[in-house]
């Protein structure tokens, strides 16, 4: 399967991400409705986008009170609106951090890959976000990991 | 109520002195003649508050604005402009910064915020959509700009939170303390700072949950997708990505136009030393961008030995380089970047800072001052040690530093020294380019709103030295000559208009106006598209216009006269010693003859009643009349 790949070095946290993304589901730019996020830490100058992984186990989806998140053929997660009543334990459960509600209509935003031609992959400027094919049961850094390896790496931290 | 595109069709009141919370909604016929940001801050603040406002007086108003474009993915950055009388010049404040607190303001659905008064105990305002609470803010007191930031995410639990804070300079009153976004982001000049402090107020955070709406998606996108393609093909992407402004160093080394040891000289034989060259070989880690931009010209860095070794931020920017090396003969990038960093976390304006240390070290290389008048400090060029500590003392008003915390101006005038070398236009210290080699930038200082300063006009065109362009833009081929004086009226016309244009939309003047990305036919179509108001590109010069001549008003309001379109004597008088522009000197009066005619002002550097008519102005034609008057 594929999946979005973040290059960290090269994300300049513009956040065009997220507007291409709201845009693409909601016809109108705004931060609280993209599935992509972009976490901003300026003491460090450090920028991470985090988006749903689709993680083989996926926590929220096991954990999911009402069943709500299931996964489709492709492995990609996804959720069963109708079933939702948005609780927020997904997003509790989600170590990647990937998963926010809609501020409206209150059910978890989470990445479809745009129908396999992710548009935040597209527009981003500095190619920080990668479209590749990744091996199935492969699991993610955690962020945490991501930033402390990545400052140390830039010697920002000892 | 209306659905509003572009625009979050809000505006903002905060009054601290009655804790109460207003929201208006945002005027059509604001947004037709003024467009944002800029344009809506000049307009509330000519109507808002008159000649008899103290600016540090709770009746000053501090206007911050966004523009339409702001929150949405329109690629050439998201500003916002702060705005209010100016405590250091007295007349016309106004700063501008990039980063990510105007896309919030735009998401919590405000296109102007209105602080208003003065409140009783030390506060910050918090603004999540609607809901606007007004915070105890004791113990922020005293913290830096990079502590209080940290302290208010930390307090309100909420990372993705955006703060804008002043520093200690701001409260201990020092007159050119700016407003700091996203840490190193400041609106630093005019000293806006110190207005908001002295509504103490520490800081504005705010988050927003709301979307923007645009009015023509299909043409917007296209409009977008026509500018990407222009950026990224543009030839200064890559040197811009690299080393953002810092690029200008060398260059204006190399015109000889590079401020060196206050102005003495045009050209710094340690530039390479303290360039953006070897900022970007030996000490840049990574790009960082404003909101939905596509040219990351930010840089972080990391100082991996020598002194200050592990001190790391964003940026520097040219000006805060050149100011901290170049003009106070320092050799030392390290010590620079350290100087930059100090001026950030107290909350300074660093052009202004360096100026005020320049040009006491002028006075000291001349023997106008000694150890006696400096608190022992030895002001020979380039000591660092006493740059720093002078940073310290001006933030803190302490012995020497209390004096230079009044600006140069001020201090010139207490000290009965040094008035003549004092290089400010109208109280706001001169930026790091040597007019005397830029006779068109020279002339946009002379008559800037704001008082010394490239950003209400920056004609960068001149620098190409090609005349044809001059031909074709203006019909005069001098006009695009550095050093011709001929044109230079209309070439600031037309630049000072564009500016307006710029800094209303709220988009970056590096890439709108120097990378050519928006010219006037481009920024109607995409205002347009993205607002649903109808646009053109010569009514977008008539707004540009009509901007610069209410803010002219204001200041003639405020007592601006002709005598006050000058540049200080050394540029007048002295020819500069070597480089590239070596024996060149600064004559303004044709210049400033052509502008006024240019612009339909009188000769006493007032706007004509037709001209203001003809702006849609008559109201302000009238009031300037009866003000001028009396």
């Amino acid at each position: 399967m594929k999946r979005i790949l973040i290059n960290i070095d090269r994300c300049s946290g513009c956040r065009l991400c997220e507007m291409v993304c709201s845009f693409n589901s909601e016809s109108a730019f705004g931060s609280s409705t993209s599935k992509i996020t972009v976490i901003k830490e300026d003491r460090s100058g450090l920028d991470l986008p985090v988006v749903c992984w689709h993680c083989n186990p996926c926590k929220p989806l096991d954990n999911c009170p009402v069943g709500a998140l299931e996964r489709n053929e492709e492995g990609l997660v996804f959720v069963k609106e109708e079933k939702c009543v948005g609780c927020e334990l997904c997003s509790e459960n989600c170590a990647m951090g990937a998963v926010k509600l809609h501020p409206c209509r209150n059910i978890p935003l989470i990445c479809d890959q745009c129908g396999g031609n992710p548009v935040c992959v597209e527009k981003c400027p500095t190619k920080a976000l990668n479209y590749v094919e990744a091996n199935r049961t492969e699991q993610p850094k955690l962020p945490k990991q991501v930033i402390e390896e990545t400052l140390h790496r830039w010697g920002i931290i000892a | 109520m209306r659905k509003y595109y572009g625009y979050a069709g809000r505006i903002l009141r905060v009054n601290l002195t009655k804790e109460q919370v207003k929201v208006q909604r945002l005027e059509k016929k604001l947004i037709a003649e003024f467009l944002g940001g800029r344009g809506f801050n000049i307009k509330r603040l000519y109507e808002e508050i008159p000649k008899s406002v103290q600016p540090l007086s709770p009746q000053n108003k501090l206007f911050f604005a966004a523009g339409p474009l702001v929150g949405t993915a329109f690629p050439l950055g998201a500003r916002f402009n702060v705005s209010a009388k100016s405590p250091l010049t007295g007349i016309l404040g106004d700063s501008n910064a990039g980063g990510h607190f105007a896309a919030e303001m735009k998401f919590a659905g405000y296109d102007q915020i209105v602080i208003e008064g003065k409140s009783q105990k030390p506060v910050y305002v918090f603004i999540r959509d609607q809901e606007v609470q007004i915070l105890d803010a004791k113990s922020l007191l005293g913290k830096d700009t990079y502590e209080a930031t940290e302290a208010i995410k930390k307090d309100l639990g909420d990372r993705t939170i955006q703060v804008a804070t002043v520093g200690p300079a701001a409260e201990n009153g020092v007159l050119f303390a700016g407003i700091f976004a996203n840490l190193a982001r400041p609106a630093a000049r005019t000293g806006m700072g110190t207005v908001m402090a002295s509504k103490n107020l520490k800081a504005v955070a705010i988050k927003g949950t709301l979307s923007i709406n645009v009015a023509d998606p299909r043409k917007f996108w296209k409009i977008v997708e026509e500018v990407e393609e222009e950026a990224y093909a543009h030839p200064q992407y890559w040197p811009r990505r690299i080393m953002g402004t810092t690029r200008i160093l060398m260059l204006a080394n190399r015109l000889g136009i590079l401020p060196t040891r206050h102005f003495t000289s045009g050209t710094f034989e340690h530039a390479a030393e303290v360039s953006g060259e070897r900022l970007a070989r030996e000490y840049n880690v990574k790009n960082r961008a404003c909101f939905s931009c596509i040219v990351p010209c930010s840089r972080t860095y990391v100082i991996r030995g020598g002194e200050y070794a592990g001190l790391y931020g964003e940026g520097p920017e040219y000006e805060p380089l050149s100011s901290f090396s170049a003009r106070v003969g320092n050799s030392n990038l390290n010590l620079a970047l350290k100087a930059v960093d100090m001026a950030n976390r107290l909350g300074l304006d660093a052009i202004t800072t360096a100026e005020c240390i320049a040009w006491a070290m002028e006075l000291y290389e001349k023997k106008k001052l000694t150890k006696k008048d400096t608190d022992g400090l030895e002001l020979e060029w380039g000591n660092g040690e006493a740059i720093l500590a002078l940073i310290r003392k001006i933030a803190f008003r302490e012995g020497f530093g209390n004096l230079l915390a009044d600006g140069v101006r001020e201090a010139a005038e207490k000290l009965g020294v040094g008035k003549e070398i004092a290089f400010h236009v109208k109280g706001l210290e001169i930026i790091q380019a040597d007019p005397r080699g830029l006779k068109g930038y020279g002339l946009g200082y002379a008559v800037a709103s704001r008082g010394g300063d490239h950003l209400r006009s920056e004609p960068f065109i001149e620098l190409s030295d090609d005349p044809e362009k001059g031909r074709n833009m203006f019909g005069v081929p001098e006009a695009t000559l550095r050093l011709a004086y001929k044109g230079k009226g209309k070439l600031v016309r037309y630049f000072e208009n564009w500016c307006a244009i710029i800094d209303s939309l709220e988009v970056c003047k590096n890439l709108a106006g120097n990378m050519e990305l928006l010219p006037f036919n481009k920024a109607a179509e995409i205002s347009e598209a993205t607002t649903g108001f109808h646009f053109t590109e010569e009514g977008m010069f008539e707004i540009g216009e009509r901007i610069i001549n209410l803010e002219r008003a204001y200041i003639v309001r405020e007592g601006i006269r002709r005598k006050d379109d000058y540049l200080p004597q050394r540029f007048l008088k002295e020819p500069l010693p070597n480089g590239a522009s070596k024996g060149a000197i600064f004559e303004i009066e044709p210049m400033l003859e052509e502008y006024y005619s240019q612009r339909g002002w009188n000769k006493r550097g007032i706007p004509e009643e037709t001209t203001l008519k003809r702006l849609g102005l008559a109201n302000v034609a009238q009031n300037l009349a009866q003000a001028i008057e009396t």
